[in-house]
């Protein structure tokens, strides 16, 4: 009986050399994305008949005697089989149900034996199935007999799975025999399913992470990979065969990057090549995008480069809201100089008021001294002297005043903290002046620079000696000082320090201290210290408090002592 | 405004400018002057009371105007005020008023308005130091009239009759003229109703 087998199998259109290749054996039929029904209505073309046994007598005709070698070698066939074999005569009726069968459906052979196979099947085709078997009788056309397909069955307790099944005919049976062979794939279908799902999912995490990937194989061993989203991050369709994706990116490469971008690529080059780089591209529909790149390469054991695996992140979005949220920053820091000008109007006009009422005074005095007989020419000589002198003094005022408050660019420089501090006494002057208040400004001798922007820092000091100032306003008046002081603190840091006699901070305002809109007074629009604290921490320093000895509090920032930054442009 | 000893104007400004060029204004004009960084510094002075009247800033730091102010009137001082105010600072030149200063004057200004001011001060000063020594002069008067004569002086001055005055000291009518006579030689009183206004005057500012 041996024989029979590549006959059998090579009927139900399955290529023995496969066999081996078990489980999952069965070839996939290309249209297995169509669902079938569990058809065994034999629909043979070129009928591909099953030399199953000459012998093998027809269910009924033949005395058991006769057929009981036959059948149990064919018994022994199907129950060695892996799939589920079933043979069933020309109505339909089974007559050999095997034990992998039994398995796969549920029922005992001698539950379904003899019984129509469409109790296999679940509807429509439970009950169509006669049709298709009466059709193939009148006709003699094949629709499955010969081809492997996908369908689904139905098992003993309802159940339906997905299975591939393969039919063939048993040669020379009058009348016809049909064998079936029956591949339950619901494993397979849900390992499909889930390489679908996660395929889909990374797809979608990139689209909205905005995130490609590639893979080139630089050994040309396999094509190279470009994902979905790359090619929109790109904005094009396919990559061209002929321009590899690095001639492309540094083809499109921002004017003001393409020199960073060949650094990086030449740092993918060497040994130990990984490549991390952000940079801009001008795209063929002249969109610039900001990408975020990292790329590494694989190399073999004879250390020839193998792969390049890279990610391209679209960071254009995430950059823009940055700017944007710097631009804010930096509006919110000029609406609140200009707001703090506007507090100190009052003071700032007495600041003017002094120099111009010297003046008016000295020019009426040189009047009558000109006119009198009795005059002394270094009277006069002193009062004009005096009256230029005053003329600055007051153009000054103006001077830092419109520089204080100018919208612009925050530039970092190297700045003397000495110096800032001199340079921000008229300011701060008016403001104590106006509060009956003492101004000490002690510097240290010989601070380093810091590199910063001058007139943030001017800002972030006007502000605390302002605090300073207001703190004080129930204090008695001998009481008023204010002490602003710079010193080398540890660890390469300027520290700056504002210590004043007021009432000190309550516990429930130092808690709150530096958020926006918090104020304890009574005008102030409460964006003084969050400012000032953003600036400070914009500079790489700290902003703290700690109470004054004896009374009062103390606001103390650092500023980190340091050349420009490397990469830092001054412009 | 002539007088033996010519007033001064003193100046209080921390500001350095606006203190040389009220300096240099009175020289102009001839006056003497005298200027000082702080009201501590003018205290500290040495002024002996000399006539004059005070230009004194209203905001300075450590002692402002007004606290110089407050100290002055504690020392009985009746040097006239003028205050320097800015911008917003009318109600401290309330208070500043309030307190007795003489006037104000707000930043920036013309000379003639301070000058004028200076004027009304000056002449504010003499009239009180003249009306000082008037008091001095009247209570020294009272101090030289024996115990008889002030008691005779009392009840004149309370409107009695020469009668009435004898009978209540027990005295005759014509010892009581005699010493009504001494009281108006004594106090150089023109008619008796310039002795009254004479002691009223002194009587009112010893309430």
């Amino acid at each position: 009986m041996l024989p029979i087998v590549p006959t059998l199998l090579s009927a139900s259109g399955i290529d023995p050399a496969r066999r081996g290749a078990a489980p999952g054996w069965l070839p996939c039929c290309p249209s297995a994305a169509t669902r079938h029904h569990l058809g065994f209505a034999p629909l043979v073309r070129q009928p591909q008949d099953i030399l199953l046994d000459d012998r093998m007598p027809a269910p009924g005709e033949d005395g058991p005697q006769r057929s009981s070698q036959a059948d149990l070698d064919l018994r022994s066939l199907l129950d060695a089989a892996v799939d589920a074999v079933v043979v069933i005569d020309h109505r339909g009726v089974i007559e050999q149900f095997s034990r992998s069968a039994e398995r796969i459906f549920g029922y005992r052979a001698d539950e379904v034996t003899g019984r129509n196979v469409n109790v296999l099947m679940p509807e429509p085709f439970h009950s169509e199935h006669d049709g298709y078997l009466e059709r193939y009788h009148r006709t003699r056309e094949p629709r499955i007999i010969g081809v492997g397909r996908e369908v689904v069955a139905r098992r003993k307790d309802g159940s339906v799975f997905p299975c591939e099944l393969a039919v063939g005919q048993v040669a020379g049976a009058v009348p016809p025999r049909f064998v079936g062979f029956i591949h339950d794939i619901t494993l397979r279908k849900q390992a499909d399913e889930r390489l679908r799902r996660s395929e889909t999912e990374l797809r979608l995490a990139q689209e909205l992470a905005n995130l490609g990937n590639y893979v080139l194989h630089l050994d040309h061993s396999e094509p190279d990979y470009y994902s979905p989203q790359l090619h929109r991050i790109l904005g094009i369709t396919a990559m061209d065969d002929h321009v590899p994706l690095t001639t492309l990116l540094r083809l499109w490469a921002h004017p003001g990057d393409r020199e960073k971008l060949d650094d990086a690529f030449a740092a993918l080059q060497s040994k130990h090549g990984a490549f991390d780089a952000e940079y801009r591209i001008v795209r063929s529909d002249g969109a610039t995008r900001n990408l975020h790149h990292i790329a590494q390469v694989t190399r073999d054991a004879q250390g020839r480069p193998r792969k390049h695996i890279g990610t391209v992140h679209d960071v254009t979005d995430r950059r823009q809201t940055e700017d944007e949220a710097r631009q804010l920053q930096e509006r919110l820091t000029h609406f609140s100089r200009l707001s703090t000008m506007g507090e100190m109007a009052a003071g700032l006009a007495h600041e003017i008021n002094q120099p111009l009422s010297a003046i008016t005074m000295y020019a009426k005095a040189c009047q009558r001294f000109m006119t009198s007989p009795t005059r002394d020419d270094a009277d006069v000589l002193e009062s004009l002297e005096q009256i230029s002198a005053q003329a600055l003094r007051a153009g000054e005022v103006i001077r830092r005043l419109r520089q204080f408050v100018k919208n612009r660019e925050v530039r970092r420089e190297p700045v003397d903290c000495g110096r800032l501090l001199d340079d921000l006494r008229t300011l701060a002057e008016t403001d104590a002046r106006l509060h009956n208040v003492r101004l000490r400004i002690e510097n240290a001798d010989d601070l380093p620079t810091v590199y910063a922007d001058p007139i943030q820092l001017q800002q972030v000091v006007l502000n605390l000696v302002r605090n300073a100032i207001d703190a004080m306003a129930d204090a008695p008046e001998t009481r008023r000082d204010v002490v602003l002081s710079a010193q080398l603190a540890a660890e390469g840091e300027i520290e700056i320090i504002v210590a004043d006699h007021g009432s000190g901070l309550a516990p429930e305002a130092a808690k709150h201290l530096f958020n926006p809109f918090f104020t304890t007074k009574s005008s102030g629009t409460g964006l003084g210290l969050a400012i000032s604290h953003s600036i400070v921490r914009a500079h790489g320093g700290r902003l703290w408090h700690t109470p004054n000895e004896g009374m009062g509090a103390r606001f103390h920032f650092t500023l980190p002592v340091s050349p420009a930054p490397k990469g830092e442009t001054t412009e | 405004m002539i007088k033996e000893i010519r007033p001064t104007v003193f100046v209080v400004d921390d500001d350095a400018a606006v203190r040389d060029s009220l300096r240099m204004l009175f020289k102009s004009i001839g006056l003497p002057v005298e200027v000082f960084e702080s009201g501590q510094e003018f205290l500290d002075a040495e002024r002996d009371d000399r006539p004059g009247c005070l230009v004194l800033d209203i905001r300075m730091p450590g002692m402002s105007g007004l606290e110089l102010q407050v100290k002055l009137n504690e020392r009985h001082s009746i040097l006239p005020i003028i205050f320097i105010t800015g911008h917003g600072d009318v109600p401290m030149a309330v208070e500043a008023m309030q307190a007795g200063a003489v006037d104000f004057i707000q930043k920036p200004f013309r000379d003639q308005d301070l000058l004028d001011r200076i004027n009304q001060a000056l002449e504010k000063d003499a009239g009180s130091r003249r009306m000082l020594a008037e008091r001095n002069m009247i209570r020294k008067r009272l101090e030289s009239l024996t115990p008889r004569e002030r008691e005779v002086l009392d009840l004149v001055v309370a409107g009695k009759a020469n009668k009435v005055i004898a009978g209540d000291l027990n005295l005759s009518q014509r010892t009581v003229e005699i010493h009504r006579a001494r009281v108006m030689e004594k106090m150089e009183a023109h008619s008796l109703a310039h002795l009254v206004r004479m002691v009223l005057e002194v009587a009112r500012t010893e309430e």
